[in-house]
């Protein structure tokens, strides 16, 4: 048995080019098409999730990929990543410092009197799970007010850009084993091979990238009770980071772009310190492009759990590096499930080769075991 | 040889030109480039190219460095030579994929940094970038001030407070 050529297979898969963008239009003339401003803007949460998930903060690009795919996010995020393996990389960056980020939400479920206070920003937290049916057939109008009107009615009140970090106060007060800055280069996973044992930058890096679902879903057994993190989130934020690259005629720090990201810290259970100094609390920390906050909180939670696995060998799935790092990422395990679409005809005639001689076989030692009865 | 001027008083600074610039529309930013270009010899030091950079982070948690992604980037540098045969040098890197519009930032910050003739035409548009960033600003306070929780009406004795 060899692969065998066959005639319709090339206008066949053109022809289902053809059907997808058909579906994509098919409201025809009642119809618009989608801009991508308003993909960026109205379907925000969406792009956040596809620019983190793709690993490339291009907000107006993973807008296309979204309509390209019609919305599926696993082909967009997978549509972002094959355009980034196309551009050159231009240079080395400086370490960002991420308290400098413009935030427009923070919140800590460890105080309530957090340095700077609490700001719940743009959430659904508190909203109830009704749905606005006036915005089934909401007018352009209707629309355009509402921003405008909120920044009419907005208090007066001259609020700084950035804010202390609250680990910075655990810290002060001796809570937190004070910030060691590793020398240790980052883990390029873009570049390298996950080899294992990788280090924490890679675990970073790679669940940054993650699958929102997958993450969740492994965190949320170390949650349930397949571990023992038991977080408190000492500050959840939301805000613009500013990149700073130094200016190549002067080499003075300037910005040169600013990037949306969550970032999130938890506070796990206590330790006795290592060099015989007092118990402090151990932490977890997650962040991604985008606001994504489940991603940032499951990956904090993950990233506690596999600093255990990593010192003291997993007790559960969700310590072990190689078991979570290996299958968090939406575009591997999405290829990995579409490719059994493909053709497996060789194989599944060399599957039913077998089943039908094993079957062959257990009849005639049927037949021939009732025969030596029969004698 | 590039010479470096005293900027007039209320004008940015260098470092936050390449930010104003990009919150302006980028046809009235490449039209000034063009002007610029027009009235001055402009030599490419490295081409206009875009690609990407590595983001590397350190998390707060350890200290620890790390690359949570990708970010587009768009770099040119250019030599700026005026009539009177002043030379000045300019560079853009923004977090875009427009080469050309990193080109036209290069451009107008080679000019204004020499204050060759014409960069008073770059000062307006410094400004309506300002207006934009400044209107920017306005819209995310607002997004922090609506939202701020005042926690000192949720009790009045500290046993409540520990609820």
């Amino acid at each position: 048995m060899g692969y065998v050529a066959i005639k319709g297979g090339g206008r066949a898969i053109e022809g289902s080019h053809a059907a997808v963008e058909a579906l994509r239009t098919a409201e025809g003339d009642a119809g618009a098409p989608l801009s991508l401003s308003a993909i960026e803007h109205q379907l925000r949460l969406l792009t956040s999730r596809v620019v983190s998930e793709g690993g490339l903060y291009h907000p107006r690009l993973a807008a296309l990929a979204i309509k390209q795919m019609q919305g599926d996010t696993l082909e967009a995020a997978f549509a972002l990543r094959a355009y980034r393996s196309t551009k050159p990389r231009l240079l080395e960056m400086p370490v960002q410092d991420t308290s400098k980020m413009r935030l427009i939400r923070r919140i800590s479920s460890a105080f309530k009197d957090i340095p700077g206070g609490q700001m719940l920003g743009p959430t659904y937290d508190y909203a109830l799970r009704l749905m606005r049916l006036d915005l089934a057939d909401e007018s352009p109008e209707a629309f355009r007010s509402v921003a405008s009107r909120f920044m009419q009615q907005r208090p007066g009140a001259d609020l700084p850009d950035t804010f202390p970090k609250v680990l910075d106060a655990l810290r002060a007060d001796g809570l937190l084993p004070p910030l060691a800055t590793r020398a240790q280069d980052a883990f390029d996973i873009t570049r390298e091979p996950l080899v294992f044992p990788v280090p924490r930058s890679a675990a970073l890096a790679t669940m940054a990238r993650a699958e929102t679902g997958s993450l969740l879903a492994i965190a949320y057994s170390n949650m349930r009770g397949y571990g023992d993190v038991h977080p408190t989130i000492a500050e959840l934020r939301v805000g613009y980071l500013p990149v700073m690259l130094p200016h190549p005629v002067t080499g003075e720090l300037i910005e040169a772009g600013e990037v949306l990201m969550t970032e999130c810290e938890v506070v796990a259970m206590y330790e006795s310190d290592d060099n015989d100094g007092p118990p402090v609390f151990t932490l977890g920390y997650g962040a991604c492009f985008g606001h994504n906050e489940v991603k940032a909180i499951a990956m904090a939670i993950l990233d506690r759990a596999l600093q255990k696995g990593m010192r003291d060998g997993p007790s559960n799935p969700s310590e072990d590096p190689e078991f979570v790092l290996l299958h968090v990422d939406g575009v591997d395990s999405m290829g990995f499930a579409s490719h059994y679409k493909m053709p497996h005809y060789v194989t599944f005639q060399s599957d039913m080769d077998r089943l039908r001689t094993t079957q062959s076989k257990a009849t005639q030692s049927t037949v021939t075991a009732t025969q030596g009865v029969k004698a | 040889m590039t010479l470096t001027y005293p900027m007039p008083e209320g004008m940015p600074v260098r470092a936050q030109w390449p930010r104003l610039l990009l919150a302006c529309p980028p046809e009235s930013v490449r039209a000034l480039a063009r002007r610029l270009c027009e009235q001055h010899a402009v030599q490419d030091i490295q081409l206009p190219q875009s690609g990407l950079a590595l983001l590397k982070l350190r998390d707060s948690a350890q200290g620890e460095a790390y690359y949570p992604g990708e970010v587009p980037l768009a770099v040119a540098r250019v030599r700026v030579t005026s009539a009177d045969g002043t030379l000045s040098e300019g560079a853009a890197q923004l977090l875009d994929d427009r080469a050309s519009l990193a080109r036209a930032i290069a451009v107008i910050d080679a000019v204004l940094a020499g204050q060759l003739p014409g960069h008073e035409a770059a000062l307006p548009v410094l400004a309506a970038g300002q207006a934009r960033l400044s209107e920017q600003k306005a819209q995310r306070q607002a997004l922090l001030a609506t939202t701020r929780v005042d926690f000192s009406l949720l009790g009045t004795t500290e046993e409540d407070d520990d609820e």
